[in-house]
């Protein structure tokens, strides 16, 4: 019997259905990077406007504990440091970098070259002994790998936290993706499994944790085959299947099925002895390590309602505007940042393509239909995987009744949102969990 | 006829016992409250609109007895004379006549000055859009129209006008309880003195853009892009800038209406006849 | 740089196909096979009393949504026409036509839309409707049509239901076929006579996932610890008096029903225990429909105290 978490949960139509290669996307000639594209404090820009900048070459640094630092994806002038707009159309302040053609034409040369050389060398375990354990985490740091999976929690404080004495019993690595349209880590753990198991070892080594075990979830066939066969006698590291499921990848749920240890409300994985890093960032760490080169890439999923040939999967500098992702986008769609269910939705193409930016779903179906009255079925209460009451909660935020809320344990909320996706009412569960989670904070 | 007289004994003998009963419970377990707090909650406005920082108005009324005196309480819907009333109640003297209050809104970028740009689909609220984007008509800053504060109000002193799609304060009914202030996502509404030493005339800055000029004037026509036209205007001196936005201080505007007249972008308001004047004068001269 | 063609929403962008008239719909599917043995036993009666109360109750609900409430209206979600149908098949089948009426006015007129429409009632309308109807009616409402074995009227004879038999006479129970219970061969109201249809139309509901099995099992099981207690037989108990009709398609409604799976649990528990109870020491018959609508009222209190286990019950840990 595969393991899975034991309340709640929903199986969305999955929708895997972009190509699992993974292309090479042209470098763009101007690339945004805004500040704040992780969880922490914004980094701090080293370069001025006007300054030369090379690829690969640091332009912001951590600037407090939880933070990580930027690098240019494209040589070129820094343009401007300046707000400029999100995906979402808010504003957040970011470095601009513009590329002469030369100078593209060069990158883009070395770019190849360079991915050739990592898909033709097998990567070798002895790497980890290279290193010890606060050169590695240094490297981390200085390369600002944060977790790929969405959150963008920097790496390097996950591996060497300050704060915990106890060194962590296990590192899972979260292989999971349980977002329908996603397949950026599937086609990860597919090509360069390899490459993903050194990371995982590199990353043991820094954080002194002895085991790990790879989650992936059963519908990945191809990837399971990939890394199990990366992992062959190696010790420490497992693979363990889990029954696919939704939310599986949410860091509490994951945690529960494979260890069956819950994580407190409030509390950090590390509580129970367990670090959650995402198999992007196992990846992104053996780059650091390896190749030296900082996270100035990343695969992105293109799928949704757009041409079969157009899903695919690409490797992205991080700063690329959306709008040279290609894809063919019809009238009156929606474009979400993510995936259907936690995507967010994208209302400038302008806007660049960031660290935790695992895909760009484009949906053209049917959107909200009108909501209905809550006649009380109790399909959320039983879907919710944190256990919670979102059809109490929901009308809680929408009469801003804060105390009431709080009580109800808002605060655990993952605003994954099975709520809104199951509720035969077609309520907006989540938009007003999401407004009672925010007023009650305060 | 025996059952019938049975049956009325039988239940006149229960009624009186539960009479008794229910007498003597709340006798014994009688709460004893100072009877001033009753009269002044019988004085007071009633809306609980929470506008004083308590609870609801039986709240202003127990805290205000506890404490003995009206010092420091405030409520933003009774007129003087009921205040100067519940003062008497509590024999003590009255508050000082605080100035009268409004709410106004700092945004004008009505649909005609910003254009919808984006569909948005969902629920009606400020709240959920602004936790989702940017908003449909692209501002960072400004009002989202869809009319939180309007629900919160009490008194009815807001509402939606169709015409621009921004709310509207009716300065008549507004009583400054600051559920607007609170409620708007984007912190737009600001209470200011509604002008009592100008005759009912006030000027306010209708922008909340903190954007440098040309950014700000990209996501509205009718931003404040801080030019410094009416900082250099005003005869008494009252306009700062700061954080690329202009600031009218209440306590030195004489609510002549000059920067009104010479900001580039109307994002300067009042409730004066200002802005007409201004517009025959460009007709005459066209 | 305008996008006119974008549309944005929060997330979730993806929704699931399961509707709330969908449910009600698959509940009217699940009522048919009942539907078809109570026109079979019962004939034309039968037919035009089910086609009164679902008539007068999307009327009734159509009137009220357009000149009392002045809103769009909301007959299509297809609650009003299941509340005529559970109506008529808690209706003896010869009741006088004007009577399914009323009783359809009451159930939609004050039980729903007076508390504000589908999901605001606190109590089931179907039940209200026929509760009213039994109390204001009691002589019309417990002439049982005995059914003549087929298509035909059923005018003919008319007597008194098991359960009603047993607790007058203490009749012999020998004397009844238990076959004849399980396809509906007795006399009862149109829809509660036959088991075996109610039965498939659970299995239905089942399988189409629009109801858990927690609430119709905890009824009858609630039934049999009473029966037990007290040494009733417990098959009859079960098969008859709208105890099964009650159980999966009444109390099984959403609107009406606590949230969480201990809740459900406990409410079925209590309607199973106390319609055994008013069975064996009340008045009345049958206790089915007293008993929910009494759960039907304790549901809110259900709620607040039966809540979801959390994920994160314990408290976290100090590792600050």
């Amino acid at each position: 019997m595969r393991s899975t978490f034991k309340i709640g949960g929903i199986h969305p139509p999955g929708n895997k259905i972009a190509d699992r290669s993974i292309e090479l996307l042209p470098l763009p000639m101007t690339a945004t990077l805004p500040l704040s594209q992780h969880i922490g404090v914004p980094a701090k820009p080293i370069v001025e406007k006007g300054e030369h900048v090379d690829r690969g070459q640091c332009v912001a640094e951590n600037s407090a504990y939880i933070s990580a630092g930027l690098h240019a994806p494209i040589s070129g002038t820094v343009a401007a440091i300046e707000p400029t707009v999100l995906p979402s159309g808010k504003l957040c302040n970011a470095i601009i970098i513009k590329a002469t053609q030369e100078e593209h034409d060069a990158d883009t040369a070395v770019r190849e070259l360079y991915w050739e050389k990592v898909n033709s060398r097998i990567p070798e375990f002895s790497l980890c002994d290279r290193y010890d354990k606060s050169e590695i985490i240094k490297l981390v740091s200085a390369s600002g790998v944060v977790g790929l999976g969405g959150a963008a929690f920097p790496s390097h404080v996950k591996l060497a936290s300050e704060k915990v004495t106890t060194i962590p019993e296990l590192l899972i690595l979260n292989g999971c993706e349980c977002e329908p349209y996603l397949m950026c880590d599937d086609a990860l753990m597919c090509a360069y499994a390899r490459n993903i198991a050194v990371g995982i070892e590199l990353m043991m080594k820094a954080s002194g944790i002895k085991n790990a075990v790879i989650a992936i979830e059963d519908n990945k066939s191809e990837a399971i085959k990939a890394i199990s066969a990366a992992i062959v006698s190696r010790e420490g590291v497992a693979l363990r299947v889990l029954k696919t499921k939704y939310p599986q990848g949410g860091e509490k749920q994951l945690v529960e099925a494979v260890t069956g240890r819950r994580i407190a409300s409030g509390a950090l994985p590390i509580s129970v002895g367990v670090i959650v890093q995402n198999v992007a960032t196992a990846f992104a760490v053996w780059q650091a390590v390896a190749t030296g080169q900082p996270l100035i890439e990343r695969v992105v999923t293109v799928s949704g309602d757009i041409p079969a040939e157009q899903r695919r999967n690409y490797m992205v500098a991080i700063g690329t505007p959306l709008a040279e992702l290609p894809c063919e986008r019809p009238p009156k769609c929606r474009s979400l940042l993510g995936g259907p269910m936690m995507g967010s939705p994208v209302v400038r193409y302008d806007a660049s393509l960031m660290k935790g930016s695992s895909g760009l779903t484009i949906l053209s179906g049917e959107g909200r239909k009108a909501p209905m009255q809550c006649v009380r079925c109790a399909i959320c209460v039983e879907a919710c995987p944190m256990g919670l009451e979102p059809y109490l909660l929901s009308t809680y935020g929408r009469l801003r009744m804060c105390d009431e809320a709080r009580e109800h344990a808002v605060a655990d909320c993952i605003e994954c949102g099975i709520c809104s996706y199951s509720c035969p009412s077609n309520r907006p569960l989540l938009d007003f969990i999401r407004v009672a989670k925010q007023r009650s904070r305060k | 006829m025996n059952l019938l007289l049975g049956s009325i004994i039988v239940l006149g003998v229960m009624g009186f016992m539960g009479a008794l009963v229910l007498y003597s419970t709340a006798k014994r377990f009688a709460v004893e409250e100072d009877a001033r707090i009753d009269e002044i909650v019988s004085l007071l406005p009633g809306a609980n609109c929470g506008g004083c920082g308590f609870k609801g108005c039986r709240d202003f009324a127990t805290q205000s007895v506890a404490k003995g005196s009206l010092a420091g309480f405030r409520c933003p819907v009774a007129t003087k004379a009921v205040l100067d009333q519940v003062a008497k109640v509590l024999g003590v003297e009255s508050i000082g006549d605080a100035e009268r209050q409004v709410a106004v809104l700092r945004c004008n970028g009505s649909c005609h000055v910003r254009e919808q740009q984006y569909e948005y689909e969902g629920p009606q609220s400020c709240a959920v859009i602004d936790n989702t984007a940017v908003g449909t008509r692209g501002c960072w800053y400004g009002c989202l129209g869809c009319g939180d504060c309007v629900d919160v109000c009490s008194f009815n002193a807001l509402r939606i006008d169709n015409d621009t799609k921004l709310p509207v304060v009716d300065d008549k009914l507004c009583t400054a309880c600051g559920a607007c202030v609170a409620e708007c996502p984007r912190h737009l509404f600001q209470l200011r003195s509604i002008g009592d030493k100008n005759e009912g005339r006030r000027v306010w800055v209708a922008c909340s853009n903190k954007e440098r000029g040309a950014m700000a004037r990209k996501a509205c026509a009718a931003a404040c892009i801080a030019c410094t036209k009416c900082a250099k205007t005003c005869p008494t001196g009252a306009i700062t800038i700061s954080e690329n936005l202009a600031y009218i201080d209440y306590k030195q505007c004489i609510a002549c209406g000059e920067c009104v007249a010479v900001c580039p972008t109307g994002a300067i308001l009042a409730n004066i006849p200002h802005r007409e004047v201004k517009l025959e004068k460009t007709e005459s001269q066209a | 740089m305008k996008e006119n063609n974008l549309i944005f929403s929060p997330s979730p962008n993806i929704h699931t196909s399961r509707t709330t008239p969908g449910a009600m719909k698959h509940v009217l599917i699940a009522l048919l096979p009942a539907i078809f043995c109570a026109l079979y036993f019962f004939g034309l009666p039968a037919l035009s009393l089910l086609i009164v109360t679902v008539g007068v109750s999307i009327l009734t609900e159509w009137l009220i949504t357009k000149y009392m409430l002045r809103r769009p209206a909301t007959i299509g979600d297809c609650s009003a026409a299941l509340t005529g149908v559970l109506l008529a098949l808690n209706l003896p089948a010869n009741l006088p036509l004007w009577m399914g009426a009323v009783g359809a006015v009451i159930a939609i007129g004050i039980a729903k839309m007076a508390f504000g429409g589908l999901g605001c009632n606190i109590f089931n309308p179907a039940l209200v409707g026929r509760v009213f109807l039994l109390i204001s009616f009691p002589v019309a409402m417990t002439t049982w049509p005995l059914p003549d074995g087929g298509f035909g009227d059923a005018d003919g004879a008319t007597g008194a239901t098991l359960l009603s038999l047993v607790k007058m006479n203490g009749a012999d129970l020998d004397s009844f076929s238990r076959l004849s219970f399980l396809v509906g061969d007795v006399g009862g109201s149109m829809g509660e006579v036959s088991a075996i249809a109610i039965l498939i139309g659970f299995a239905y509901l089942l399988i189409m996932r629009v109801i858990r099995w927690y609430i119709p099992i905890a009824v009858v099981l609630g039934l049999v610890l009473v029966d037990l207690g007290c040494g009733y037989p417990i098959g009859i108990d079960i098969i008859s008096g709208g105890l099964l009709l009650g159980a999966v398609f009444m109390a099984s409604d959403y609107v009406t029903s606590p949230m969480t799976r201990n809740g459900m649990l406990l409410y079925g528990l209590l309607i199973g225990v106390i319609t055994a109870v008013i069975r064996r020491w009340g008045s009345y018959p049958e206790g089915m429909s007293f008993a929910i609508l009494i759960m039907n009222g304790v549901t809110p209190l259900i709620n607040r105290y039966m809540r979801p286990a959390k994920f994160s019950s314990v408290k976290k840990e100090v590792d600050k």
